[in-house]
């Protein structure tokens, strides 16, 4: 049981996808721009990565290994183009938020990089476990990242002014401000890690 | 005797040259330009100044006690980074503006590369194009010469929305009676300032003038309503050409090692400059032609090694 | 079809809206490759050569099979197992005419098939040259410039990083911001001096 939770919650600091292992940054920069589509993101690529790690988990014996990637790719695949679908459903203002950045998640390095460091060797309950921790770890840096990056950008978060009278640096919402606060959040982080030892 | 026997190991000739040395002589030959700013915008020219000095040396003092390095502020490095960010600036902006910019140059722009001698980019103009980025509206609304409270906009902005220039006399342009940032309008203070370094042997030639030449050649080329129309010399006068060109441009970390590769930094320089502003958004590309060029640096050195003798 | 348009997407991909340090595409590779100069050349040649393959088959599977069978909503899924098969294609044929540049590819080639860039750029190909699932005039040839600005955007931006880094070698960056945090930075600043040509007209 112990082990168990374990599982999951590895994904949230230990073993962070965004901060430790440093997969997924290109959607991770892209769409922090504000907290709405950081979550917005992250739940679609929470979705994918439980969907696609619990269903390798329990075809992972009947994949020959040399096509093992591809398949992994179709599995991901499909679960992005039904993520896709309903977005472009239910929240299209979202979808168009996060652009091209929805389809990308089938090349998403965490995604992938799960399914085949962990789901293939693993019983479905930890995989299922592995893909919500990273997941959720995933969601928690986004949503970090894209609080900093909104409200040093634009004053507000969650679309709401937090200081009055104060005048938002705008390069916070511009690529070059994201590859900072990225940069810079990295370095605070290992100066912790560093600190610790 | 006296101690005019002095037995030492080698090198037995000294110079008084040092890096403060150096340091200091160009922050007083950037004086003639400060003065100029302040008698052309006014007193808010000395307090920006100031105000961007005693940010950039508490920041670097800052960092030095925190990371138990050695302090090194005295070396007047923090305070060029200072005042040339200063000089990038219209007089009218709110004070906290270039304090906020002079901790984003050391930080940013030095100290997490490591500090004097290590950074990759001009140190100033990465807090200036980082202003320029977060704050545009302050950063581009310039005050009109001799009075504080009329806007005006530079001539390089003019040309750029296309209006007729309804010319500015070219000693107009020498003198720095027009709108612009508050150490770049006076190309005398500033050529003062130059003949200085130039006299003392802290800068060469080579990229000044491959930058100011490029940059007026291309402008005479394509610049004007057709082929071979283009008036150079109002470009040259104009805008942060000849700040950039002699102060920033020649940055000895930032910049080639060899005679040849300064050549071909001022060449590249003068080309991104002229460039942008026949045709790119902005009406000025100084600060980003120059670090763009210091990007390239680490491989124009590459590629212009000198020869070792020796070596084949 | 027309040069003002070559012109102009040249531009775009190439400096303004630059694959690497605008829409973060490939940063995987570009922070973990980067820091020398010669595997960072091989990476950005294979990774141009894939991009320009992929933009033109992934142009003719959506205009001749997806768009008439309507099947326009497995783009994501088709174009990346093309992705897939093209990789794997290019490298067979590498490795029986020249094994010289196979070996200097060597593992980059794999990796490319999870580099955002190639699916990134496949996808945006379409976004912005099929209006309304017809294609627009020339929309094949700018798709096909298109991916191949990108790869030249990207080998830029590997170039210049990887200058930069094999320099900082011999600085004293600070423990903390050792490998990722410092080459973050660098393209903070490297960003912000690309934006230099936005706006461009001509």
């Amino acid at each position: 049981m112990k082990s168990l939770v374990h599982e999951f919650t590895k994904g949230i600091i230990r073993e962070n996808p965004t901060f430790v292992l440093v997969l997924g940054l290109c959607p991770t920069l892209a769409v922090s721009v504000s907290v709405v589509n950081g979550i917005g993101m992250g739940i679609a690529a929470t979705f994918v990565l439980l969907g696609s790690s619990m269903i390798v988990s329990l075809v992972k014996n009947f994949i020959p290994n040399k096509i093992r990637i591809p398949c992994f790719i179709v599995i991901i695949a499909t679960f992005v183009t039904i993520t896709e679908l309903c977005m472009k459903a239910y929240s299209p203002v979202l979808d168009r938020a996060l652009g091209i950045y929805v389809p990308l998640i089938v090349v998403n390095c965490i995604v992938l990089g799960r399914a085949e460091a962990f789901a293939c060797k693993n019983n479905l309950a930890k995989s299922f476990l592995d893909g919500l921790g990273m997941g959720v770890g995933f969601t928690l840096a986004l949503v970090l990242i894209s609080a900093i990056r909104e409200f040093l950008g634009s004053g507000q978060i969650l679309g709401h002014t937090l200081i009055k009278g104060f005048e938002p640096p705008f390069i916070f919402g511009m690529p070059s401000g994201a590859l900072l606060v990225i940069g810079l959040l990295l370095g605070f982080f290992n100066l912790i890690k560093n600190k610790k030892t | 005797m006296g101690n005019n026997l002095l037995v030492s190991g080698s090198p037995h000739i000294y110079t008084r040259e040092s890096i403060s040395r150096i340091m200091w002589t160009v922050v007083i030959s950037l004086i003639p330009a400060g003065i100029a700013g302040v008698i052309i915008f006014g007193w808010d020219a000395l307090w920006i100044t100031l105000a961007a000095v005693a940010a950039a040396v508490s920041t670097e003092l800052i960092f030095e006690v925190l990371t138990k390095k050695k302090i090194t502020v005295l070396d007047g490095s923090a305070v060029i980074t200072g005042i040339l960010l200063a000089f990038n600036l219209p007089a009218g902006v709110p004070l906290w503006l270039p304090i906020v910019g002079a901790v984003f140059s050391m930080v940013v722009g030095k100290l997490v590369f490591g500090g004097l001698g290590q950074n990759i980019f001009n140190p100033a103009l990465v807090g200036r194009v980082f202003l320029l980025a977060s704050w545009p509206k302050y950063m581009t609304t310039f005050t009109k010469p001799f009075c504080d409270t009329v806007t005006s906009a530079t001539p390089l902005a003019i040309l750029k929305e296309g209006k007729a220039l309804g010319h500015i006399p070219y000693w107009d342009l020498f003198i720095g009676n027009h709108g612009g940032c508050i150490g770049e309008v006076c190309i005398l203070a500033l050529l003062i300032g130059a003949a200085i370094l130039f006299i003392k042997g802290y800068i060469s030639w080579h990229i000044p003038f491959t930058y100011i030449f490029t940059t007026g050649l291309f402008i005479y080329v394509f610049g004007g309503p057709g082929l071979f129309k283009g008036d150079w010399l109002f470009h040259i006068l104009s805008g942060g050409l000849i700040l950039g060109a002699f102060f920033m441009a020649t940055d000895y970390v930032a910049t080639p090692l060899t005679a040849r590769g300064q050549i071909i930094f001022g060449v590249g320089c003068g080309v991104l400059t002229a460039v942008i502003r026949i045709w790119g958004g902005y009406p000025e590309g100084v600060s980003y032609a120059i670090l763009m060029m210091n990007a390239a640096t680490p491989f124009i050195d590459r590629y212009t090694k000198n020869r070792i003798y020796g070596s084949r | 079809m027309n040069l003002q348009e070559f012109l102009s997407i040249f531009i775009s991909s190439v400096f303004i809206y630059n694959v690497i340090l605008s829409r973060f595409l490939g940063l995987c590779p570009f922070v973990a490759i980067s820091k020398e100069t010669k595997p960072a050349l091989a990476m950005s040649a294979a990774v141009t050569f894939v991009i320009t393959a992929s933009s033109a088959v992934t142009w003719l599977i959506y205009r001749f099979l997806l768009l008439p069978f309507n099947l326009a909503y497995l783009r994501t899924l088709s174009f990346v197992l093309v992705i897939a098969a093209l990789v794997q294609l290019i490298e067979m044929v590498i490795r029986k005419t020249s094994p010289v540049l196979y070996r200097a590819f060597g593992i980059y080639l794999t990796l490319i098939t999870t580099n955002c860039a190639v699916l990134g750029a496949a996808v945006l190909n379409i976004d912005m040259f099929f209006v309304k699932g017809r294609p627009v005039a020339g929309s094949f040839y700018y798709s096909i410039f298109q991916g191949f600005c990108m790869g030249l955007g990207y080998t830029l931006a590997m170039l210049i990083m990887s200058g930069i880094r094999e320099r900082l070698e011999l600085s004293r960056v600070p423990k903390a911001l050792h490998n990722f945090p410092i080459a973050f930075i660098i393209a903070s600043v490297l960003s912000l001096s690309f934006m230099g040509f936005n706006g461009f007209k001509f």
